[in-house]
């Protein structure tokens, strides 16, 4: 039955309800008009009579319509609510699950129908979006080796002129910038395609820290820049240990590239309730308000100024958005105008406190 | 030493090739699994570079046939797809090592080193290259009279690349047996952890130790 059949049907009965009150309740006064008529002279108080009468019975009849109506309103918008919720909480990964229906065959019932058909269009959209990047960044990768191979034995090649084995040293060089980015793009279209597992185990994070913290003095020493360790709280997280040492080798590379020299670093581990917050912060020329919602976004370069003299592959801060997010954790950038760049991961702790 | 090359890209197989050629290997090149396996079954080779995708028998399945008939050659696997699980399942089934595509030609040079003398590898306790002596037990690095502080990293690098002296070792090679990270990193730590090193067992002795080769790695050895 179609919404509109059922909002006449129900509005003639409440309508039909309506004429029942009103028609018990003029009955009522006429026939009390009536009994009354010998002791009163009609022409004096018809006028009061007739205003007594719609008091008495419009009232209560207007009453009912409108408490109808509102009713009425309410149970023909339900549906309408249910399906603002459901749709609500549709994203890019859960297209292919369709809303569920009522199976009455109305109109909501139709426009579920043409929704659910809509977002399986899309999923299939998505889904060859990104069998397109992972089929792409595979075919890359034999076109690629043949390159790379082919410039390094021309480098063994001793006849080169010392230009040309320059030019080879420095084809190789981009070469190689593109097989990091092709190596990028294949992880997160892998991790796109949820065909990424990752091998979790309970897992101190302290030591990760510690590790890292090593190297990010090594990597720091050429700028001259100071590392310090502000605290490294005992803390265990349900992890990937590669992944996670992966993330945070991205961060203290980041924060050493967009560093200025003599500039600063301070890493610190926290343990708070039920999660565990790692902050990472730089000295560096911080990040434009504008530009700071769109630094994990793939390929984006904030500072154009910058694209010269930092080497990366531009997924870093995706790659490391998807390990955290791949945790469950969180990770957010802050840069004030008068302070310090801090990245700021938020991992649960594990075993979750009670 | 003799070699099999078993790969379908005929481009790749060729610079492969090349390259173990121009090394002193003779190299033997199939285009197919069964022709592989084949081969591997009639010839001693001393080793197999192996790619995975295969027409036919893929490289996984010839590796685990060769395993189920006893044949130990080492097998090198290469592979385009190079995911940490992939690795995994390619060790599991019998691979010696394993390097993703696209790979640098010198870090396949040195793993095909590595492999070919693996039984050769020092199990001395007390590592020496010319006047540096580095004894694994109480992790005390020397050179001639002087003793050198080392972290705990840079006790692990020097101790890969005295190990390895005389041979060329890869970035990626670095990277897997002392940082054990299995992805590459794209950052520069490789280069200026040695800097590093250098300057604590080079710097001030007329003999130099460790050497850059630009392009493709870094080599100990004794001057000649």
């Amino acid at each position: 039955m179609t919404i509109r059949t059922r909002l006449t049907l129900w509005y003639a009965g409440i309508l039909i309800l309506s004429l029942l009150v009103m028609g018990v309740g003029t009955y009522q006064e006429i026939s009390e008009q009536l009994r009354h008529e010998h002791r009163r002279r009609p022409e004096d108080h018809a006028l009061d009579e007739t205003g007594e009468m719609v008091f008495r019975v419009g009232l209560p009849a207007v009453a009912l319509g409108l408490l109808g109506g509102w009713w009425l309103t309410r149970r023909a918008l339900a549906p309408m609510a249910k399906l603002t919720a459901a749709v609500e909480k549709i994203h890019e990964h859960n297209l292919n699950t369709p809303l569920p229906r009522s199976g009455s065959g109305d109109e909501l019932d139709r426009l579920t129908e043409v929704f659910n058909a809509m977002t399986a269009r899309l999923d299939g959209s998505f889904h060859r979006i990104r069998e397109f990047t992972l089929h792409a960044s595979h075919e890359l990768k034999t076109p690629l080796t043949i390159l790379c191979g082919e410039t390094e034995t021309a480098l063994r090649d001793e006849s080169l002129s010392p230009e040309e084995h320059d030019r080879a040293v420095s084809q190789l060089d981009e070469l190689r910038r593109l097989a990091r980015i092709v190596d990028g793009l294949t992880l997160l279209a892998k991790a796109d395609a949820g065909q990424i597992v990752l091998s979790r185990e309970p897992l101190p994070l302290a030591d990760l820290i510690r590790d890292n913290f090593a190297d990010a003095q090594i990597l720091a020493e050429p700028q001259d820049i100071q590392v310090e360790l502000d605290a490294c709280d005992a803390a265990q997280v349900w992890g990937d240990r590669h992944r996670l040492r992966q993330l945070l080798l991205n961060l203290t590379d980041n924060a050493v590239k967009y560093n200025r020299s003599q500039g600063r670093i301070n890493m610190a581990l926290r343990r708070l309730e039920g999660a565990v917050e790692y902050t990472i912060t730089n000295t560096g020329p911080g990040i434009p308000p504008e530009i700071l919602p769109r630094v994990f976004d793939r390929f984006f370069r904030g500072d154009t100024s910058h694209d010269q003299t930092v080497e990366g592959c531009g997924l870093g801060l995706s790659i490391a958005q998807w390990i955290v997010t791949a945790h469950q954790g969180t990770i957010t950038v802050e840069s004030p105008a008068t302070g310090l760049t801090q990245v700021r991961v938020r991992l649960p702790l594990y075993p979750p406190p009670a | 030493m003799r070699i099999l090359v078993v790969e379908d890209e005929r481009k790749t197989a060729s610079f492969i090739r090349k390259a173990l050629q121009t090394e002193g290997f003779a190299v033997d090149v199939c285009h197919a699994g069964d022709e592989g396996l084949a081969a591997v079954q009639t010839t001693p080779f001393d080793l197999l570079v192996l790619d995975i995708m295969l027409p036919g028998r893929d490289g996984l399945s010839v590796l685990s046939r060769m395993r189920e008939l006893k044949l130990s050659t080492p097998v090198l696997l290469l592979s385009a797809r190079g995911e940490v699980n992939e690795r995994v399942a390619g060790l599991n089934a019998g691979a010696d090592d394993y390097l993703p595509k696209p790979f640098e030609l010198a870090e396949l040079i040195a793993r095909v080193r590595a492999l070919t003398r693996r039984n050769g590898e020092s199990k001395a306790t007390v590592l020496r290259v010319a006047d540096l002596r580095l004894d694994t037990l109480t992790r005390l690095a020397r050179r001639g009279d002087t003793e050198i502080q080392l972290t705990a990293r840079e006790y692990r690098l020097l101790e890969f690349l005295m190990r390895s002296a005389g041979r060329l070792c890869g970035r990626m090679m670095i990277i897997e047996k002392v940082w054990d990270y299995n992805f590459d990193p794209g950052t520069n730590l490789v280069d200026v952890y040695i800097r590093r090193l250098r300057e604590k067992i080079d710097a001030g002795f007329e003999a130099k130790l460790l050497h850059t080769v630009r392009g493709a790695g870094y080599l100990l050895k004794a001057p000649p």
